[in-house]
């Protein structure tokens, strides 16, 4: 086959210039690796929206005290809401099946032996390990007679085991939460780091009653979860969990509420809101890459012609048509193009599995990036090649043979 | 084989026309070895050009193979170069990177011939007497085996006709006379060869020479008895 012979004489060519057809992908490769480095992550804080959006609860709402709020930023927390408030959304709304109060504080001073750390404290209820979908796979999560009692139990998330207890079996050792001693008596589900940074293994959780009277002394609470029987009536009952804490806080019509009400549709927003200003930018810069590389190709080769007329002269003198001479040259510039598409893309994904381990970020899919930024490659290699390929096509046989 | 009538190339230079080739007629049968001696600037690389199918004439007609060709497209002209030519050039005009054996073979990429290229090239490599340097560079042959290479990849496609443009003018005495012969074997295997020389000697080895100056043809005579 003709092609398959002009090919072998472009690879040819590429193999005896290996300086001239690195330094022609070079632009490519930059722009694939960004370029797969980009749409993996994009593809990856897709994948984790959803990810945190199940996390959350497709069935869940959450009530956080004090207005404006946004989920992951810490601000001062208003005294309103009320762990009666909670009863009250259990008991009088119908969709509600269950609820979830809680008092979440970060950077509380933990102590196992001589061993200190911080943690971020959750009093709850007995149903926290459900509604947050956590598993115990060491000991066991505290019961309603701990609640009503009081008791000082714990249940430890795996960073603290691994800072305080060095090995050892925490259950049943005493370790002290904010100056009061504390029993473990499980561990939680290892659950690595949240979408915004925090580290969920370095979570304590305590029974409610406890955090509130024992640690915090405070009578107010920083959330609760609640979750509906009934999905498709979810905006209903957002709203009447709105009038319930409006009328219950004795709000009069016209000022603003004192809590927020985050659902997942809410979270999902967010979300890609935030990522996507960011991808358009960094897609942008990988799109300026692999453009310089196609300027760099295109370059490279309308050089290369001129230094190979006398080359083009004698294949033109033995036989090569116009069309012969354009598909070759066509054939290098995709040839190296697709080549620095597969070694910016194997690149990429490396930088991809490096910045996961290093940065503990989520990346998606490796094999959909990989393919897009190659089918740009080859694009890069078509446009850049197609002016200078012409121009060789168009290379007088006689001018280039004298 | 080669029938040319009332053949013009006219230039078109800084505004004026320069004719190049002035009424050329001239009738070449298969099987010939005609030499073409001019002093240069007479016109005889443009002549050589034209009936080598890289160049077509201002005006007349070329008959090629039975086949008009002055009104060809570019891409039936590299067919025919293709296949129906080979070609010789003074500075051999090989590629400097490429072996011996890839040398030959570039008529073939070309052709929708898709036969063992390299048995072909070992072939003809052989009847130029080049076994032995099938895998060397340009750069490691001397200037006789360099045009024997030359001479090996304008047969790889069995031309009907070879023409030569000064083949000898860049060798030293030796070389030339090992070309020679091997064009003189050509020519007996029945191949019509056309060689442009401005050296007597080389001249003097054809059957026929042909004469031209200032464009035009001024002497067509023959040295031995054509067969």
């Amino acid at each position: 086959m003709k092609i398959i012979r002009m090919s072998a004489q472009a690879f040819r060519s590429m193999r005896d210039n290996k300086v001239r057809s690195f330094l022609m992908m070079l632009g490519v490769i930059i722009g694939v690796a960004t370029l797969t480095t980009i749409v993996s992550s994009v593809l990856g804080a897709r994948s984790q929206v959803m990810s945190r959006v199940e996390r959350f609860g497709l069935d869940q709402i959450m009530v956080m005290a004090g207005a404006g709020r946004k989920p992951g930023v810490p601000q001062p927390t208003p005294t309103t809401l009320k762990i009666e408030d909670a009863n009250s959304i259990l008991s009088e709304i119908s969709n509600v099946k269950d609820v979830c109060p809680q008092i979440n504080r970060r950077d509380i001073p933990i102590k196992y032996q001589n061993k200190n750390s911080y943690a971020i404290l959750i009093a709850a209820n007995t149903n926290w390990a459900e509604i947050w979908n956590t598993q115990i796979p060491n000991g066991r999560f505290f019961n309603d007679s701990e609640v009503s009692r009081l008791n000082r139990v714990a249940v430890i998330g795996q960073s603290l085991v691994n800072e305080l207890f060095d090995g050892e079996d925490p259950v049943g050792k005493q370790i002290i939460l904010a100056n009061n001693p504390f029993e473990v008596i499980g561990v939680l589900e290892k659950k690595g780091a949240s979408p915004t940074g925090l580290d969920l293994d370095s979570r304590i959780v305590v029974p409610i009653s406890t955090g509130m009277k024992r640690v915090f002394n405070q009578d107010y609470i920083t959330n609760i979860k609640i979750v509906v029987s009934d999905v498709n009536q979810m905006t209903d009952t957002v709203n009447d969990v709105k009038m319930l804490l409006r009328e219950r806080h004795n709000l009069a019509p016209g000022v603003e509420d004192d809590f927020t009400i985050v659902t997942p549709t809410l979270i999902m927003a967010l979300a890609s809101k935030v990522s996507s200003t960011f991808n358009i930018f960094l897609i942008l810069i990988s799109l300026v890459s692999l453009f310089v590389g196609a300027v760099v190709i295109a370059n490279i080769m309308f050089i290369s012609v001129n230094e190979r007329k006398a080359e083009i002269g004698i294949r033109r003198a033995v036989g090569a048509t116009r069309n012969d001479i354009l598909t070759q040259f066509l054939i290098e510039s995709v040839t190296v193009s697709f080549l620095g598409g597969i070694i910016g893309g194997l690149s990429g994904i490396v930088t991809v599995i490096l910045l996961s381990h290093l940065m503990k970020m989520h990346f998606g899919a490796l094999a959909t990036p990989l393919v897009i930024s190659i089918a740009c490659a080859i694009l890069v290699g078509l446009v850049a090649g197609i002016q200078p390929a012409r121009k060789a096509s168009y290379t007088d046989p006689i001018e280039a043979l004298k | 084989m080669i029938n040319v009538q009332n053949l013009f190339k006219i230039f078109h230079k800084d505004g004026m026309d320069v004719q190049i080739l002035n009424n050329i007629t001239l009738d070449i049968k298969e099987g010939e070895f005609v030499s073409i001696m001019a002093p240069s600037g007479m016109g005889k690389s443009t002549l050589l050009n034209i009936l080598g199918c890289l160049d077509k004439p201002t005006s007349g007609t070329y008959i090629l193979d039975g086949e008009p060709v002055q009104d060809l497209d570019d891409d039936e002209l590299s067919r025919i170069r293709n296949s129906k030519i080979g070609y010789v050039f003074q500075s051999f005009h090989l590629l400097p990177r490429m072996t011996a054996w890839e040398n030959v073979i570039l008529p073939l990429i070309y052709s929708d011939d898709d036969s063992d290229m390299r048995e072909k090239a070992n072939e003809v490599l052989q009847s130029v007497g080049l076994q032995d340097r099938v895998n060397h560079l340009p750069r490691e042959l001397s200037g006789g085996q360099q045009q024997r290479v030359a001479i090996a990849r304008a047969l790889i496609n069995n031309p009907k006709i070879i023409f030569a443009d000064e083949p000898t003018g860049n060798l030293d005495s030796k070389s030339s006379a090992e070309v020679m012969n091997i064009f003189r074997n050509l020519h007996s295997q029945g191949r019509t060869l056309i060689v442009v020389t401005h050296d007597p000697n080389v001249g003097a080895q054809a059957d026929r020479i042909i004469e031209m100056k200032d464009g035009q043809i001024c002497d067509d005579r023959w040295t031995k008895l054509s067969s």
